[in-house]
């Protein structure tokens, strides 16, 4: 009788004693170089799919990035909200937004959103995440590939401008995308750093017959390049959810 | 009366099943293997191949890392699918790199090899299934001039030798492969395989330098050869490739 009265009460105190701790969820907010894509339209492929096998167990990626989005049209679609809604103590909300913000083309009027704009939007996700005891990250917009003389060019400079003032003002984590993605075009070349991006000659993938020639959107190879400067730059930051990459499996 | 024609037609229809996928099964090794996730950015060209046809085609990769022409019948990889083969498959055949190492266990005589390639063929054939041999792809390899250099010259003859005795189609992808590693270079051929810095990727802090495996990059352009191939032999298979629907 004892013994099976001490069996309950263990099982009980079991019960209690596993973690309620759920994953963290590491939201990704922004635009098409980093969003899902469907395998049709592969080897497209945004920096947000090969940054989900990155973490172990603990950690859940998110990936909210949809394509042709600014931080306002991100806003007035209303997919910000259940975001903010949803948000747990210790979750993270990865930012990177601005080729859309920037287009200032006519064609291109429904997305197009002024700096000060951008940084009050930002400024916004920033707050309801830390209203919520969750971290923001900020990125600047990674690079487009532009070469002149030999020399990978800024393609955001005003917008990468505006993201780390931000930073700086609100002391938040900051991953200078921008600057790490060329730096990584630079040291490929002008020839081979094109390997990164969609660019694909006429015949050569099924999905694009009359080839492509993508000087923003990235490639399943670039894709993951990318993915791993944001790793990088998240160790560099010191987050904690650094610690939660994913160890390799001992062969 | 209206009654009894919708059961016919219940009935009738309950025997026109929908249309049965043609498989092309892929046999070989770790070149085309599906990887795992721990194993990332590892990537045999059989995963991006896989995208490359439209819905009347199922891609079965039965390939496995380290196998031989022999490992891969004497571990009861090929019954599975010569058990399932059906009229009109295909079976993509590309073995070498673990026959021709005479060090490891998976070690294949030349004499052996040859007739392993010989037995799947005709194994494929009497279950009317068409069957494509494939030389092994091409490791990264250059000489001091900057030359790339064939890692599996006898192997590939023998593939070549049985595809033409045999008269079946053949995909030559060690040359292919080879002609692409020499138009990159040594250096930028690098971006074609497995090759990490420490700290670049969880999977390997280490870093990893193999000129065998590819990454996602190589391991496509590999699958977009194979491809090229397919059209330019005019195999059957060739007018089920994916087409997309809208222009993006």
């Amino acid at each position: 009788m004892r013994k099976i009265f001490s069996i309950t009460i263990a099982v009980a105190l079991m019960a209690f004693a596993v973690p309620l701790k759920k994953k963290t969820k590491v939201y990704l907010i922004g635009d098409s170089t980093m969003c899902d894509y469907e395998s049709s339209r592969a080897p497209l492929t945004g920096w947000g799919m090969p940054f989900k096998v990155f973490f172990d167990s603990t950690v859940q990626i998110d990936n909210r990035a949809r394509g042709g989005r600014s931080t306002r049209t991100f806003l007035s679609e209303n997919r910000w909200q259940p975001i903010a809604d949803s948000l747990q103590e210790g979750d993270y909300v990865l930012m990177q937004f601005g080729h859309n913000d920037e287009a200032k083309e006519e064609k291109y009027k429904d997305r197009y959103t002024p700096v000060v704009d951008y940084t009050s939007n930002l400024i916004k996700f920033i707050g309801e995440t830390r209203a919520k005891k969750a971290i923001p990250v900020l990125i600047t917009p990674v690079s487009r590939i532009r070469f002149a003389n030999g020399v990978a060019q800024e393609t955001h400079k005003e917008y990468t401008a505006a993201v780390h003032e931000i930073a700086k003002q609100y002391k938040t984590p900051l991953i200078d995308l921008d600057k790490k993605s060329r730096d990584l075009m630079q040291a490929m070349g002008p020839e081979y750093a094109t390997l990164l991006f969609m660019q694909l000659e006429p015949g050569e993938h099924p999905a694009y017959p009359d080839g492509q020639k993508d000087n923003t959107h990235f490639n399943e190879y670039g894709a993951r390049r990318i993915a791993e400067l944001v790793l990088k730059g998240l160790k560099e930051n010191g987050v904690e959810l650094a610690e939660r990459i994913v160890k390799p499996v001992k062969k | 009366m209206i009654k009894f024609s919708c059961w016919a037609l219940l009935f009738l229809s309950a025997f026109t099943a929908p249309p049965k996928k043609t498989k092309v099964w892929l046999i070989g090794d770790s070149t085309i293997a599906a990887k795992e996730v721990k194993a990332y950015p590892e990537t045999g060209w059989g995963m991006p191949f896989a995208n490359f046809f439209d819905s009347t085609i199922a891609v079965e990769n039965r390939a496995k890392n380290g196998r031989s022409t022999s490992s891969f019948r004497k571990e009861g990889l090929w019954q599975p699918v010569i058990d399932n083969l059906a009229e009109g498959d295909y079976v993509l055949i590309q073995f070498g790199h673990n026959d021709e190492v005479k060090t490891k266990a998976t070690y294949t005589t030349e004499k052996e090899f040859t007739e392993n390639l010989v037995r799947y063929v005709n194994e494929s054939k009497s279950r009317k299934a068409i069957p494509v041999l494939l030389t092994p792809v091409a490791r990264r390899k250059f000489d001091s001039t900057g030359h790339v250099q064939g890692t599996h010259d006898a192997y590939s003859k023998l593939v070549r030798g049985v595809a033409k005795r045999l008269a079946v189609p053949l995909i030559d992808l060690d040359l292919k492969s080879q002609a692409l590693l020499q138009r990159m270079g040594p250096e930028a051929s690098t971006y074609l395989f497995n090759h990490l810095l420490a700290g670049d990727h969880p999977n390997y802090p280490e870093g990893k330098i193999d000129d065998t495996h590819f990454n996602e990059l190589g391991a496509r352009k590999m699958a977009q050869i194979v491809l090229a191939e397919i059209k330019a032999l005019k195999l059957e298979l060739a007018t089920h490739i994916y087409q997309p629907q809208v222009k993006k």
